[in-house]
């Protein structure tokens, strides 16, 4: 049964890693125009991608907030709106190729290795790129990555209830997309942080069924 | 001056890769939970990379007249539910990235003019980095691109359709030049394919 519910904004990245045979049997995407209270009531935790739609996010704010007050986790990842987030998400120039070109200067200089979803990864693994930066966050909270200029990429809260982890990394899209080979090692440690199980190890595979007429629409 | 509808389903700076000019007004449509646009005020429907799916699976039916009634289609995105005709792409990650090569195939309307092929293969000298998946393409269909394994990348399809398509396998293109900046390859392809709806009535209704 699933545990974790991947906000579904119809993108192809988002529905690539829910319907992957590793992680499908984890993860349930909520189409973000169906989401309501009733939809999220029985599961463990709510993932919220990178490419979301921020605005309806905003209108039922209330449904990610009342899941946070009953104690149970939420993951953002990527760009976030702050009409529905305490924090302030600026834009920056995204640098896929750092690793190429100036390979000692990574857009994530200080990590904090013994958050659970952190623990056990290599400063690789840990960062491969980011989308902008906090430049606030809610009061209290803990800071687990910031950047070379001090700017906050990934923070976590327990001020709503539960435990909101919010990073401008974007490990679910990126692992949707399959051209950054290592991410099964962030997606696996942060699936299990969020549902308390460890997703079998090994690659990343596709199942072609879940494609054309058998998609989920 | 042609009208296009932009299809949005509210990404962040979606607006900066589509801006209207003396060939081209866009008019974006948002994704709402009753979306149900109508199409026929338009000569194109652009849906670009990011796209919702789930959407465009809800009016597959309005998508199929909108083309038989010779309109045009540009989908730059992994189009993984059965929305458009003739035409599916798959997502594979079987084959390593690092392999990835483009090579030109069909293109009776020179879409690939003016276009340097090396952008789309090598971006700081990596390869991989601009489609994914591939197109199981209409029979009949141009395959403008196709990958090391031959699989089509690029399709041209005006055959399923009184219409056209311009179909990628999630590589995305662009409709902006900055600030006098030669054009990238990116919109170079989306470009040849205006000039073509421009400037040339789609074979069905010659």
């Amino acid at each position: 049964m699933a545990k974790i519910g991947l906000i579904f904004n119809g993108v192809w990245s988002h529905y690539a890693l829910a319907t992957a045979p590793k992680y499908r049997d984890l993860y349930e995407l909520l189409y973000v125009h169906d989401l309501t209270a009733e939809a999220v009531r029985d599961l463990d935790a709510l993932a919220i991608p990178f490419q979301s739609n921020q605005a309806v996010l905003t209108e039922k704010k209330d449904i990610i907030y009342d899941f946070l007050a009953a104690g149970k986790k939420v993951f953002l990842e990527g760009d976030s709106s702050t009409a529905w987030l305490d924090a302030q998400w600026e834009d920056r120039p995204v640098n896929n190729y750092w690793w190429v070109t100036d390979p000692t200067n990574p857009p994530v200089s200080d990590t904090n290795y013994d958050h659970p979803v952190y623990q056990g990864l290599t400063p690789r693994q840990a960062c491969w790129h980011t989308h902008g930066v906090y430049t606030s966050v809610p009061a209290g909270a803990e800071i687990l990555q910031t950047n070379a200029e001090g700017d906050v990429i990934t923070w976590q809260t327990n001020r709503y209830g539960g435990t909101l982890l919010a990073t401008t990394l974007d490990p679910i899209v990126e692992h949707g997309v399959q051209q950054i080979t290592h991410l099964d090692n962030y997606v696996d440690r942060l699936t299990e942080w969020l549902s308390g199980v460890r997703p079998e190890a090994g690659r990343m595979t596709i199942d072609a069924a879940a494609y054309g007429v058998g998609a989920a629409g | 001056m042609l009208q296009a509808l932009l299809i949005s389903n509210g990404l962040q700076g979606l607006d900066k890769y589509y801006v209207s000019s003396d060939l081209m007004q866009y008019t974006t449509c948002l994704i709402t939970k009753d979306f149900d646009p109508d199409l026929m005020p338009y000569d194109l429907l652009v849906v670009p990379n990011g796209s919702d799916h789930v959407a465009m699976l809800k009016i597959k039916d309005k998508v199929r007249a909108f083309l038989n009634a010779g309109r045009a289609l540009v989908c730059c995105d992994g189009f993984f539910t059965a929305w458009v005709p003739g035409n599916q792409w798959r997502m594979d990650n079987s084959r390593r990235t690092m392999d990835v090569l483009y090579a030109p195939g069909t293109d009776r309307h020179h879409l690939l003019d003016n276009l340097n092929l090396d952008e789309l293969n090598y971006s700081h000298g990596m390869t991989g980095w601009w489609a994914c998946g591939y197109i199981e393409a209409a029979p009949g269909a141009d395959v403008l691109l196709a990958d090391t394994w031959q699989r089509p990348i690029v399709v041209l399809d005006e055959v399923s359709t009184a219409g056209r398509m311009l179909l990628t396998a999630s590589g995305p293109l662009a409709d902006v030049t900055y600030a006098g900046q030669s054009d990238s390859a990116l919109v170079a392809l989306y470009r040849n394919f205006i000039q073509l709806l421009t400037f040339s009535i789609v074979p069905a209704h010659g």
